[in-house]
């Protein structure tokens, strides 16, 4: 996991909260080739509620951790599942940061 | 962490799926029809608006629907069709239409593919212009259906084919079948049971099989012979509909299904939440019986 890197929802994801769950319904062609919809865990929608396209994950993580009673370890272990979980199914995108001049 | 097979903590009374009825307007005369004695200016006129289907359409989503079929009638015979579709699936419902199909032109394939419903279901009901056409008693139907099954498959929409056992087509239900099979990854289901028309006209019976003429197809077929036997048990559950099911109708009645209309729940001035949790439990079904008594004729079920 890149703790710098930004990710952004897709805009062809409408994401649902059916019966206190939360579900993510592609619906666009590009997306439906599998007509499936996908059903997050609860860590995972809590996750998937952070991801605003503009926090790196760093800043997510460090949120997440002082609202939940989760260890580090474990949080990172989720979250590098549920990113590559969520980039295969391309609900999310990385998004280019702009970084300013160094030196 | 991402794809869970179903949803784990869905309540036993949920509005998880719908089946709304458009419109009763539709291009086709088809002679079993049931909707048909609905098709004209008097009661198009008391259709629902476009601004308050999507009124309801905005309280099913926020009461959690999921699943949302729009049939008729032909949906497509109403000019806000698409406004309504596009608005639905944008919203995140699964879509699934039911259509004749002989509406859909190059442009209405495009459209659907560009924001692609869950399904769509054709009514195919022959193989031959002849007799499709003595069902639909539209000139020209047959090829504009055939046209529309070509459009939608090329656009990879998932499609499902589908016929009503009637004296008129009797002899090529199997072709139908076969058809479907023909083309791939494309479902067929048989429809046998024709319902009373809307106005309570027992027109649409005049076309029904005997059951002897429907043991006798089913006895050509290996899959329609095993569903005869699963239908024919003695052990299916009674009927669920407006437990997570329930239909509404062209003037936006909240109903238990389409089959079952005695009672209605008015959408135009009662909200859904309501309608569904308050009105609909009341409502009277006597597929509701268990099955293990002799009122239970799981051949007639209508869900």
């Amino acid at each position: 996991m890149n703790p710098a890197a930004v990710y952004a929802k897709h805009p062809d994801y409408v994401q649902r909260d059916v019966a206190g769950e939360c579900i993510l319904v592609p619906v666009r062609r590009s997306l439906k080739d599998s007509n499936s919809i996908y059903v997050l865990n609860e860590t995972g929608a809590a996750l998937w509620r952070r991801l605003d396209g503009t926090s790196p994950v760093r800043d997510i993580c460090a949120a997440f951790i002082e609202e939940y009673d989760v260890t580090p370890d474990q949080l990172h272990q989720d979250f590098d599942t549920l990113l590559a979980d969520l980039l295969s199914i391309q609900a999310i995108q990385e998004v280019a940061v702009a970084h300013g001049p160094t030196g | 962490m991402v794809p869970q097979v179903k949803l784990s903590r869905l309540p036993e009374r949920f509005p998880l799926a719908c089946q709304w009825e458009l419109t009763c307007r539709c291009n086709l005369r088809c002679v079993m029809c049931y909707t048909d004695c609905r098709n004209n200016p008097d009661s198009v006129r008391r259709e629902l608006t476009t601004a308050e289907i999507v009124r309801i359409l905005d309280q099913l989503i926020e009461a959690g629907l999921l699943e949302l079929c729009l049939t008729g009638g032909e949906p497509l015979a109403r000019a806000d069709f698409f406004e309504i579709y596009e608005y639905a699936v944008s919203r995140g419902l699964l879509v699934t239409l039911f259509t004749n199909g002989t509406l859909i032109t190059e442009s209405v394939a495009d459209r659907l593919a560009a924001l692609p419903p869950h399904r769509v279901e054709i009514s195919l009901h022959g193989t031959t212009a002849g007799t499709f056409e003595q069902v639909t008693q539209g000139a020209g139907s047959h090829a504009r259906c055939m046209d529309a099954i070509r459009l939608l498959l090329a656009r990879r929409i998932p499609l499902l084919v589908k016929t009503t056992a009637l004296t008129l087509n009797r002899n090529e239900i199997l072709a139908v079948k076969a058809y479907a099979a023909s083309l791939g990854p494309v479902a067929f289901r048989l429809g046998e049971d024709l319902r009373p028309e809307l106005d309570g006209g027992a027109g649409p019976f005049r076309y029904a099989l005997s059951r002897q003429e429907l043991d006798e197809l089913h006895r050509q077929d290996q899959d329609l012979w095993s569903e005869a036997c699963r239908k024919s048990g003695t052990d299916l559950p009674p009927c669920n509909s407006g437990m997570r099911r329930f239909h509404i109708d062209a003037y936006g009645g909240l109903q238990l299904c389409s089959g079952n209309r005695r009672q209605s729940y008015d959408l135009r001035h009662g909200s859904f939440r309501e309608g569904f949790y308050d009105a609909l439990p009341g409502f009277a079904c006597e597929w509701k019986t268990p099955a293990t008594t002799a009122l239970v004729q799981p051949e007639t079920h209508h869900v």
